[in-house]
């Protein structure tokens, strides 16, 4: 699978590409949830890893939980997750298409995503609520992340999820 | 001098719910059947721009609540550098669709080159949005939508826009007239049908042409729902419905609104040639156009 991974972006949409390809590296995660059922507020550790793919066309990253310091000596079990994010800047639409690919529990999204001034943010609609995972504060060395939720079309915001990311290469 | 007028084709039915399982909304039609009654004859446009008929949708697409929504924003796109093209030619764009959901590519268009203000002619408010009608499960339509969208209420697909970002247009500088719903509370200044008919046309465009003064509107898009006209003038109209305006009714505002200077463009939405059978109403449609437009019309001919 060598043609998978790409060293970098290709010609086309350097601006847009490089949105999501700065963040083309190995990141250590904590990732914060909080219920919506009230339960304690719990954090695991995680690793993400971004890269450019299909001749610089893609952005593809790996979201990983637990991190290699929780990691059990016989390894990830089968509900923890490793997937796959897929992201292919659509010219057509002029925003970046996205899917992630699960494999703990078998979810697959779609998302749409722009850079909507600092911040990327993408979202999806569902039949009951517009989810949202924005990437924030993005520097050379870290970035923030957050799921949301809203029921009232946007007018309000509820944290489900969220990771401080600090890069490790 | 005034603004020739250009014809933009837009044969949409994108924004609209199937009239029966598995039949698509005939308003994809109108251009082509006013064009064939007399629109450009009456009109004399100095260029017809034919767009591409884009592929309705039955089923959901992904990720988005609305009808055909990710095919909108396709067109959406399209449309505005349409648009966008008449505009910095020094012509007046007359959109000819189409579902409402055009106005969305036709606002785009004009924003691109500064702020424009809304001028909504509709016997709806089209303001359903998530907020105020909930998600559910049923697909959300984005011709019913189009005001909540233009405003940058909804999802993100279709109220972010490149170069423009959202909204397409503030809340403030939306004048919604025709509102047969006397009790819905909007955040715009509306003149709802039932006003209309006390106040008349005339005192409705004086006031409409002192809100855009008093906003500093210089210029503004027109959209022209046809529906805004009474049910027992066009009944062949997505939602037909009463009380509404009578053809000269209309074509009094338009053009008074139009004599101002302040309208950048107008489009014409949702007339439904599949529910005109015998074709009668395209003709009178056309020679509304063509008297509400004469303000530019008549110059361009001593021009």
């Amino acid at each position: 699978m060598k043609t998978l991974l790409a060293t970098g972006p290709g010609p086309d949409h350097p601006a847009e590409m490089e949105q999501f390809g700065r963040l083309a590296g190995h990141w250590a995660t904590v990732i914060t949830h909080h219920p919506a059922d009230g339960s304690p507020t719990h954090r695991v550790s995680g690793e993400w890893e971004f890269g450019y793919a299909l001749e610089g066309r893609a952005v593809l990253d790996v979201w990983r939980w637990p991190g290699p310091q929780d990691l059990a000596d016989t390894g990830r079990t089968a509900d923890q997750e490793c997937g796959l994010c897929v992201r292919i800047w659509d010219a057509r639409l002029q925003l970046w298409r996205f899917t992630f690919h699960g494999t703990a529990r078998g979810d697959q999204l779609h998302m749409y995503a722009r850079q909507i001034d600092d911040e990327i943010v993408m979202e999806r609609a569902t039949a009951a609520a517009l989810v949202r995972w924005t990437f924030a504060d993005t520097t050379a060395d870290s970035f923030q992340w957050r799921n949301e939720r809203s029921t009232d079309g946007g007018a309000s915001w509820r944290l489900d999820q969220e990771v401080s990311a600090r890069r490790l290469r | 001098m005034a603004a020739a007028v250009e014809l933009l084709a837009a044969p949409w039915n994108l924004g609209l719910r199937p009239p029966a399982p598995g039949r698509e909304p005939g308003t994809w039609r109108a251009p082509q059947a006013l064009l064939s009654a007399g629109a450009a004859r009456l009109l004399r446009p100095a260029r017809v721009v034919q767009l591409d008929r884009p592929t309705y949708e039955f089923d959901p697409q992904p990720a988005t609540r609305i009808r055909n929504g990710v095919t909108i924003r396709e067109h959406t796109l399209r449309l505005a550098g349409a648009v966008r093209e008449t505009l910095a030619a020094g012509r007046f764009p007359v959109v000819l669709g189409g579902d409402c959901s055009i106005l969305l590519g036709c606002l785009l268009g004009a924003r691109q080159s500064g702020r424009c203000g809304l001028v909504h002619l509709d016997g709806h408010n089209d303001f359903r949005h998530p907020g105020n009608h909930g998600t559910g499960t049923a697909l959300g339509s984005a011709a019913g939508m189009d005001l909540a969208l233009a405003t940058g209420r909804g999802e993100l697909l279709l109220t972010h826009w490149p170069l423009v970002g959202r909204p397409l247009v503030a809340d403030e500088d939306v004048i919604q007239i025709g509102d047969r719903e006397d009790a819905a509370e909007l955040p715009f200044a509306r003149f709802t049908a039932r006003e209309i008919r006390s106040t008349g046309v005339a005192d409705l465009a004086e006031r409409v042409l002192d809100r855009l003064k008093h906003r500093g509107l210089e210029r503004s898009w027109l959209h022209l729902d046809l529906d805004v006209l009474d049910e027992r003038v066009l009944p062949a109209v997505d939602s037909p419905g009463r009380p509404g305006l009578d053809y000269a009714q209309l074509a009094e505002l338009v053009a008074a609104l139009v004599r101002t200077g302040r309208v950048a463009g107008l489009d014409v939405a949702v007339y439904d040639p599949e529910l005109d059978p015998d074709g009668v109403h395209a003709a009178a449609i056309a020679a509304c156009l063509a008297t509400a437009l004469s303000p530019l019309t008549a110059t361009e001919t001593h021009a």
